[in-house]
């Protein structure tokens, strides 16, 4: 494992030591002017109400999750996100008044030194780059359908460590992005953290919008498991649908696989039409050799099939509803969710 | 594990077939003439940001309206390390929001 992990490494270094070096200065005209606007710091995020009915027991899942990002200097920059969740279910399972407490957690905050066209540098806790559902599509403003993937559980969550990452056009075909990091153990609350190493690269064809990767982890106490993972992402140009799929193995924990595509109605004549998209997810999970080694996990194998709309009534607000059916050896249950979602962005600072 | 080897093995293959597309399709980069004016220039990095924001923002989420310069100073500084983009891609992409 380690030895792969190092050849991975080996194989992104050459990769980066290939690439064209040299500034033009037609490049440096267009860093000139793109650094005319400095950056002040912002508060943004997102806001969620989605009642889901799992099993016909209703849950209102209501979040608040405030992204604070402040620019320290032109290549620093500090970011952090904290959720507030409160998953509020009856007393008497379906009958009764709603309770429950309040959740909160504080999901990264790192600082990333931006340290030249091939690496960032990301110090503290952040999102544990293992796929791309938890970096990239887990706030609830943007993901396209609101429940978890059933493998969302295998590998993900917040590190506290160290990480480079980055972006590097290899050709103006392909571009190779990569993170590699360490993290260390914590129990401190609302700072846990697992002892991991890992690293996740993949390669993005800008002309087709296809991204492709995959993703390795070996955790570094206890059971001293590997995951490993890979995900596709598409958009094709000429037609608004984003498919976006991820698969995750782990002996120990099990295997899955999920795929989603959302169709925007972005063409159609009605101009009430295009605001709507069309979302269908369908995903699979086996258990793995050592049951309850994951709580987070299904304890049984799992099939589930959802389709819904979301509705973008502006750039901020979302509506959303969806209906789903799992299947399992212990029988089958419906799931539905209704909600809304909104996303904001407040200058903490003179804006123009 | 057959799950994921097959999912593995199908993004081989699409990894390939874009790949070989992009070599065969891809639009090659129009040398400017020396005397191109500032205006020539304005315009080509304003259609290169929208293409390589249309390009990259969609990954992850809608596409946002632009808002004000130095609040996409920083947000475009949070694309660069959350969504992976190039170098080049924030400034063509931050020119073109901020421009």
């Amino acid at each position: 494992m380690k030895r792969a992990l190092a050849s991975v490494c080996f194989v992104i270094a050459v990769c980066i030591g290939l690439t064209p070096l040299g500034t033009s200065q037609e490049t440096a005209d267009l860093r000139a002017a793109a650094d005319e606007a400095k950056p002040i710091p912002i508060l943004s995020g997102g806001a969620a109400f989605v009642p889901t009915w799992d099993s016909g027991d209703p849950t209102l899942v209501s979040i608040v999750s405030p992204v604070l990002l402040v620019p320290i200097s032109r290549n620093l920059i500090f970011e952090s996100r904290a959720e507030f969740e409160g998953d509020f279910v009856r007393r008497n399972g379906n009958s009764g008044d709603f309770t429950g407490a309040i959740e909160k957690s504080l999901e990264y905050a790192e600082f990333d030194y931006i340290g030249n066209k091939y690496a960032t540098f990301t110090a503290g806790r952040f999102l544990t780059p293992f796929n791309i559902f938890n970096e990239r599509l887990y706030p609830n403003w943007i993901r396209n359908t609101q429940t978890d993937p059933l493998i969302y559980p295998i590998g993900t969550g917040s590190d506290n460590g160290l990480m480079v990452r980055g972006g590097v056009s290899l050709d103006p075909n392909v571009t190779l992005n990569y993170a590699v990091y360490f993290s260390t153990l914590s129990t401190i609350n609302h700072l846990e953290s697992e002892r991991h190493a890992g690293l996740r690269a993949g390669l993005f064809f800008p002309h087709h919008r296809l991204e492709i990767g995959f993703s390795e982890q070996h955790l570094l106490q206890d059971a001293r498991i590997n995951r490993v993972g890979s995900y596709l992402e598409w958009q094709p140009a000429r037609v608004p649908l984003d498919l976006r799929a991820e698969g995750a193995h782990s002996r120990e924990e099990g295997d899955g696989l999920w795929i989603e595509g959302a169709y925007r109605f972005r063409n159609a004549k009605a101009s009430l039409l295009r605001r709507a998209q069309a979302v269908a997810r369908t995903q699979v999970f086996h258990t793995g050799t050592v049951a309850g080694i994951n709580p987070d996990l299904p304890t049984i194998d799992t099939k589930r099939t959802e389709a819904g709309l979301n509705y973008y009534l502006n750039d901020g607000w979302k509506a959303l509803a969806s209906y789903g059916k799992t299947f399992t050896a212990a029988g089958n249950s419906n799931i539905w969710t209704v909600g809304m979602t909104y996303r904001f962005v407040i200058p903490l600072g003179p804006a123009q | 594990m057959k799950i994921l080897h097959a999912f593995i093995f199908a993004l081989t293959i699409a990894a390939s077939v874009a790949y070989a597309g992009s070599a065969a399709d891809a639009p090659r980069t129009i040398s400017q003439p020396a005397s191109a004016s500032a205006e020539d220039i304005n315009r080509r990095w304003m259609m290169e940001g929208e293409k390589r924001y249309r390009t990259n923002c969609g990954r992850c989420h809608q596409p946002p309206h632009k808002f004000q310069p130095r609040v996409m100073a920083t947000a475009v500084r949070h694309m660069r390390v959350r969504g992976m983009l190039t170098d080049e891609d924030m400034k063509y992409v931050l020119y073109y929001l901020t421009h």
